[in-house]
């Protein structure tokens, strides 16, 4: 793993800056959730007391008069209204007016809302009353196999007449019980009508436009929708359904009025209308409020769920994006809080109060909160990640720039003097001027090493003519023939200590002769075509094959050398490959440089040997040999291509079947 | 009168080694260990040829200073130095201070009375001038094998012992090839391939020095060297 990709995985480590971010949104977002709770749960609270013994609101029940003394509390009455007789009728809160169309399409679809009242299979009613504002609206379904329509344009009180009627019956506001019926003779709008009875003794039927509906036919029956303001209604209520098979005839008279005196049986249970806009006092947006009954059933409500709560219209896409990651699902629910409402002596719940408010009011501070946040601590990690990244890629850029220096300065002979990295003043500079001593000492020691065999073959010299002056004496002396084959030994002795003195310092005498050598510019060709023909003659056992181009090929340099450089190839070449072996001499060009190319057959080059062959004193001959070898040769190769601002390298041949050495010449 | 061989050699044992040498060949010979030991003794009587080592005792450099020492005192006397040191630097700078050769010391003994005893005869040869010695004569070339001395175009060319053999041994048969052992053989010199090569040079260079345009000895690459007329 590259140090730029470590780097950058330990900037990715930032990211933990956002995720602990979500963390503590999560944190806060819970605790937000706890307080708004606890708050809401406040709220109803003083909401449901402040509606402590308001049955006049709940339930239009009459206040008791100020003035009327303790009433003694009656146990077995009690709150009337919280029991419920068979008639009772409890309307539905309803959130919408009905259209008065007399279809049912409008009324929310609750079949427990709805009462029942039957005199035998084929006489029944079902009722469903509700309220809206200041409105009760009734719907009444009658199950008619005959459903008989009032004799058009005829006197309501003409008993001939008749058809199907339903009685309203009543208590007014004090008490009083009042009737009023509706006859219809088309399907359609119909008006209630009340009868009077006059000064004479004589009844009319005047319209009651305070109570209208709709009258409309449906299967096995008919179907009325009605409605009339709360105000016109006491406690009292109830429906009495006169269903007549033909005009005239006897009516069959079911329902919850009496039938002799339609006085009512059973009663309206309903909350003021106030009640509604005393709900609305505490609204604010985002935020329902309902009074329900103890028993469940919504007697008033007030809703702004709906309306926004002033935090800011929609949600940014980011903050969308960011919300994904944050919430755990199914968090973002209402917060809901209810309250017992008790009665006067705080003895008896008359009703609920249940308050309902949005997630969003905290969710957007929430989402504030956590946006601000995550933009912040991601633009924080990217900018970590950045600038570790380019510190990772300095640093890379500065370390490759070591390790080449490095490298290049093992290759070259001379001393290195400018070393990258120096000057700098951290770690890094500290390895770089550790590499440079380091360098340089190594650099002494080659050097050293490089000398030591010239000072050696100087220091071995005096002794060796003293041995060799004390034979050529006493060659002159009687020496016994018994002795003269140790006198020829110690002769043979010399002369190869003489030959290894003198190839030890062939590789100074390069240098020296390199340092003095006169560039001139030359034909190659004829160089190595003579030098490739005195290698046949030289090498008996190899064969020689020289691959040259056709036109000439002019360089710059000596020519002496290059021939001494191809000597050493060609020794190289020799000493490594088997007797009969075809040694091939090539002769390249490119843009820049002339190649000189010597194949040999023989074995591969080992990995870690390619990158020394040219060094000085190095060597990887396996065998003893007869001649002395000090790992000079391709040094000396090495210097006089460097002489011609060239390079040599060595590689094995694609087929594996030998080694290519290839020296560049500049042209 | 045995002739007067005066050896300056630090090295006792070499020394010893070669007086004995040339008391053998019949020379006298007069051996010194230092510069100032030399100097004391050729003030008093100058000898016939002297060999000198570079470094004497002491003094690294003091054959340098001996040789010209004894060159401001004899013109004519044959000088040879004779070093362990084989820099091609040593070499110019003996030449320059008009030394007559200059070896190395792994030159055999035999080898280097081979040379004092040819630049005897070139002593002798130079006293004799109406003699005619024997005279090579290629073109331009004149080389004369009795005084060792060479000319261009009739001017004088100063060559070294080893480098007259060497031009000898070429201009002998213009256009075959000498090879480096051959060249050896001939100067009796064992040298390495670039000793060869820089006394090829210097020889180029001096004959250069009379005629910008001499080109006669001719490189033939991994071969050798022969003389083109």
């Amino acid at each position: 793993m590259s140090l730029r990709l470590k780097l950058l995985l330990l900037g990715l480590a930032t990211l933990v800056l956002p995720w602990g971010g979500c963390q503590y949104a999560r944190e806060m977002e819970s605790a937000l959730r706890e307080g708004e709770e606890n708050s809401l749960q406040a709220v109803s609270q003083t909401i449901a007391a402040s509606l402590q013994g308001r049955t006049d609101l709940l339930y239009r029940e009459a206040p008791p008069p100020a003035d009327a003394p303790e009433a003694p509390p009656d146990e077995t009455s009690g709150h009337a209204f919280l029991q419920s007789g068979p008639y009772d009728l409890k309307p539905l809160a309803l959130t919408a007016a009905p259209l008065l169309d007399g279809y049912s399409d409008d009324w929310p679809h609750d079949p427990s809302a709805w009462a029942y009242f039957a005199r035998d299979d084929r006489h029944r009613f079902g009722i469903l009353t509700g309220v809206y504002e200041r409105m009760l609206y009734v719907l009444l379904e009658v199950r008619d196999e005959h459903p008989l329509f009032d004799a058009p344009g005829t006197n309501p009180l003409d008993p001939g007449t008749f058809g199907d009627r339903v009685w309203l019956g009543f208590q007014d506001s004090q008490g009083e019980e009042r009737q009023v019926f509706l006859a219809a003779t088309a399907p359609g709008a119909v008006t209630a009508r009340r009868i009077e009875t006059g000064e004479y003794g004589q009844q009319s039927a005047p319209l009651e436009p305070r109570i209208r509906g709709a009258w409309q036919p449906m299967s096995h029956g008919y179907r009325i929708e009605l409605r009339a303001p709360l105000s016109m209604l006491g406690n009292g209520f109830g429906v009495l359904v006169d269903d007549r098979d033909g005009r005239g005839a006897d009516p069959v008279s079911y329902g919850t009025l009496r039938s002799d005196d339609l006085h009512t049986l059973g009663r309206l249970i309903v909350a003021a209308p106030e009640l509604t806009s005393y709900l609305a006092q505490f609204m604010q947006p985002g935020l329902k409020l309902a009074v329900s009954t103890p028993s469940g059933r919504v007697l008033a409500r007030a809703d702004a769920l709906a309306q926004l709560t002033g935090l800011g219209a929609e949600t940014p896409i980011l903050a969308r994006l960011y919300r994904r990651f944050v919430d755990r699902p199914g968090t973002r629910a209402l917060l809901e809080s209810s309250a017992p409402i008790y009665d006067r002596d705080h003895k008896t719940v008359i009703g609920e109060l249940e308050v309902t408010q949005t997630a969003n009011r905290w969710i957007r501070l929430r989402d504030h909160a956590l946006m601000r946040m995550l933009n912040f601590s991601l633009s924080t990690s990217a900018v970590a990640v950045t600038l570790m990244f380019a510190f990772a890629a300095w640093l890379a850029l500065r370390l490759s720039r070591l390790r080449q220096a490095s490298e290049s300065a093992l290759t070259r002979s001379g001393l290195v003097t400018s070393f990258p990295e120096t000057d700098s003043r951290d770690e890094l500079g500290d390895v770089a001027r550790g590499f440079s001593t380091l360098l340089q000492r190594l650099n002494e020691y080659t050097s050293y090493l490089r000398t030591l065999a010239g000072k050696l073959a100087h220091e071995i010299r005096t002794p060796l003519t003293i041995v060799r002056s004390s034979l050529d004496n006493l060659e002159s002396e009687q020496v016994p023939p018994s002795a003269r084959a140790y006198l020829e030994r110690a002769r043979q002795g010399s002369e190869r200590l003489n030959a290894i003195l003198i190839a030890m310092g062939a590789a100074t005498r390069v240098e020296e002769a390199i340092g003095g050598a006169e560039r001139v510019s030359f034909d190659l060709l004829p160089v190595l075509e003579s030098a490739v023909a005195a290698y046949r003659g030289a090498f008996p056992e190899r064969t020689f094959r020289a691959e040259l181009p056709t036109e000439p090929v002019a360089v710059r340099g000596a020519p002496d050398l290059i021939v001494q450089m191809l000597d050493k190839l060609i020794d190289n070449a020799v000493d490594f490959s088997p007797a009969g072996a075809l040694i091939s001499v090539r002769l390249r060009l490119d843009a820049q440089a002339a190649l000189i190319e010597v194949d040999n057959p023989g074995p591969a080059l080992a990995a870690h040997v390619q990158g020394r062959l040219f060094e000085s004193l190095w060597q990887s001959r396996a065998g003893p040999d007869s001649r002395p070898h000090f790992g000079l040769g391709l040094y000396i190769v090495r210097l006089i291509a460097e002489f011609h601002g060239g390079e040599a390298t060595a590689l094995n041949l694609p087929d594996g079947s030998g080694v290519r050495f290839v020296v560049r010449l500049a042209r | 009168m045995k002739r007067l061989v005066a050896i300056v050699e630090d090295e006792p044992a070499i020394r010893d080694n070669y007086a004995a040498g040339f008391t053998r060949e019949g020379y006298a010979v007069r051996t010194y260990a230092n510069r100032a030991q030399a100097m004391s003794a050729f003030a008093a009587r100058l000898p016939d040829l002297a060999v000198i080592d570079i470094s004497l005792e002491d003094e690294p450099e003091g054959g340098f200073e001996l040789c010209r020492q004894l060159r401001a005192l004899s013109a004519e006397l044959p000088i040879i130095f004779l070093t362990a040191r084989d820099s091609e630097l040593d070499a110019v700078s003996g030449l320059r201070l008009g030394a007559d050769d200059f070896l190395t010391k792994d030159l055999s003994l035999a080898h280097l009375i081979a040379r004092v005893n040819a630049l005897f005869r070139r002593v002798d040869a130079l006293r004799r001038p109406d003699t005619p010695g024997e005279i090579v004569r290629r073109g331009a070339l004149t080389l004369d094998a009795e005084r060792m001395q060479a000319q261009w175009d009739g001017r004088v060319v100063l060559l070294s012992l080893t480098e007259f053999w060497i031009v000898h041994a070429l201009a002998r048969h213009p256009g075959h090839v000498r090879n480096r052992q051959q060249l050896m053989d001939a100067a009796n010199v064992v040298l390495d391939d670039n000793t060869i090569t820089s006394h090829v040079k210097r020889i180029r260079r001096k004959f250069q020095s009379v005629d910008p345009k001499f080109d006669a000895v001719q490189t033939v690459y991994g071969m050798g060297y022969r003389w083109v007329e």
